[in-house]
């Protein structure tokens, strides 16, 4: 009962850590750079959320602008800097991208956006009730996590698999020059994944900040090192991978500190199961070779 | 429906093509043979839109392609079979197909996978195989069949002759020949010139990024400098 328990409890941080990956990853296969500053996004997605909560007090609704405004923000930062990257060494958006990620922090932080403090989220279930049975049970919070992770990781999935724009993609994941070659015009495509990267990771940072009920400019921190361990532990530019590794740092995580206690701070067990895999299986759980 | 005048392109800081003009016409296969080194696959590298020429002009059907991005150019009716195919390795033969027809709709990517399956019956039986798992010869054939999934005005072939077992060399080079018929002009350039001058009706011989030569195949096989260069003698 326990056990069950915990991996419900596990189960919820793993969406958190997918939603958040999963964007990182998709940008990962076609452009081949690590955005860390895709936790800015997060950020500035729970950040708009808060905010049009705050005014309109509609949860839904509050999620769909803060994940259409993180969308466009992922957009423009594609634009503005890696657009202009593409040829170069790939030290350089990764450097690019480092830069970007302590601008925003800093840039988030002031007086006239967030601040240093921290905001209440208090959108509770948004509406959903918690399920109880005699093995397991999810708060109302933790439904909500639940179901709309699982509704997007069905759009996302049908956009991968059954859409033209899915396939442009895959391709240029394999070969962007090529790509190009069979009519693919990369710019949209490549704007196209930066938009629905960026808005799961925005929704990822509403779903976080709800559950916690506080959102403030420093919460991308951690994420933004978690999601790249994940990608590197699922193989890197692999959507299922992601999903898997998500699960099971989550499943660790979860676990050793409910069997052995907090021996060592909990986050940094991520960094452990990151040594372990690329000391033993360097390509990811199901990276290309 | 061609014309390439002047062309002059960088390679980093080393010109490798200096001042070729060409023309490929109306239904026409013509072939730009030439040793390793010689400039061929610069030629079609450029013609597709992913080297930027520093000097010359490309116009497909009188209008100029340099300012246009490859994917325009594929719109304007070019197809690229590049060398060694590069096909999307971990896709299936079918994907393949379907992205050949990116700009297409999805009821003539149908009739056009039917048009390519009757070029290569083989691709048919494989369709959900994975590209990378296919042969040698039969990668080669989905690399010629993704090109004619946009039903290109025009088809550059880049080495296609390149590690073929001989008797494949001369099926992909007999479907090659009947490209015209599918109202398909080609530019092929190959190393290979003895397969090669069978099937074209026009060559160019580029040398050292010079085209030094141009003429109906019967005058270059007579021609002693082709034959002992290019024809073994």
């Amino acid at each position: 009962m326990l056990l069950l328990q915990n991996l419900s409890n596990a189960l919820i941080l793993a969406c958190t850590y997918i939603l958040m990956a999963a964007g990182l990853t998709m940008v990962y296969g076609v452009l081949k750079v690590l955005h860390i500053a895709h936790a800015s996004v997060y950020t500035v997605g729970a950040f708009v959320g808060v905010l049009v909560f705050s005014w309109l007090g509609n949860f839904w609704l509050a999620l769909a602008i803060a994940m259409l405004v993180s969308g466009i923000f992922g957009v423009l930062i594609y634009r503005s800097t890696y657009f202009y990257l593409l040829n170069a060494p790939r030290t350089v958006p990764l450097i690019a991208s480092v830069g970007m990620f302590v601008m925003f922090t800093d840039l988030l932080q002031k007086p006239f956006l967030m601040g240093a403090y921290q905001r209440a989220f208090p959108a509770g279930g948004a509406g959903l009730s918690a399920i109880k049975t005699a093995l397991f049970s999810f708060t109302a919070k933790q439904v909500l996590i639940l179901l709309v992770t699982l509704i997007l990781l069905v759009l996302v999935y049908i956009i991968l698999t059954r859409t033209k724009l899915g396939l442009s993609w895959q391709a240029a994941s394999m070969d962007r020059e090529m790509a190009s070659a069979v009519g693919i015009n990369l710019n949209r495509s490549i704007a196209a994944n930066f938009f629905l990267g960026s808005a799961l990771a925005g929704a990822a940072g509403v779903l976080v900040g709800v559950y916690n009920n506080s959102v403030f400019a420093t919460m991308g921190d951690l994420p933004s090192y978690k999601a790249f361990i994940i990608i590197v532990l699922g193989g890197m530019g692999s959507l299922p991978g992601a999903i898997l590794a998500s699960l099971i740092l989550a499943i660790v995580e979860n676990f050793l500190v409910a069997s052995v206690g907090y021996v060592l701070p909990r986050d940094s067990i991520a960094f452990l199961v990151l040594i372990l895999m690329l000391m033993f299986r360097p390509n990811g759980l199901l990276g290309r070779e | 429906m061609l014309t390439v005048e002047n062309l002059h392109v960088r390679y980093g800081q080393i010109e490798v093509l200096h001042g070729v003009s060409l023309q490929v016409g109306e239904s026409e296969v013509v072939a730009v043979l030439g040793a390793n080194g010689a400039g061929k696959s610069t030629l079609i590298k450029t013609l597709i839109g992913w080297l930027k020429p520093v000097q010359g002009e490309c116009k497909l059907n009188h209008e100029p392609l340099d300012p246009l991005p490859a994917w325009e150019r594929v719109k304007r009716g070019l197809a690229i079979v590049p060398e060694s195919g590069r096909l999307f390795r971990d896709l299936s033969v079918e994907d393949n197909l379907r992205l050949g027809a990116y700009l297409h709709r999805d009821e003539d990517i149908r009739k056009r996978m039917e048009v390519v399956f009757n070029l290569f019956p083989a691709l048919a039986e494989r369709k959900k195989q994975i590209a990378k798992t296919l042969s040698g010869g039969e990668q080669q054939m989905l690399a010629i069949g993704r090109a004619m999934m946009s039903n290109p005005r025009l088809l550059l072939i880049d080495e296609v002759s390149m590690g073929l077992m001989p008797i494949l060399v001369k099926r992909v080079f007999k479907v090659i020949e009947e490209l015209p018929q599918h109202g398909v002009s080609v530019l092929l350039v190959e190393q290979n010139a003895f397969e090669a001058l069978k099937i074209v009706h026009r060559a160019y011989v580029l040398e050292n990024g010079h085209i030094v030569l141009e003429g109906k195949p019967q005058e270059l096989t007579d021609n002693p400098l082709v034959k002992a260069a290019y024809l073994g003698g």
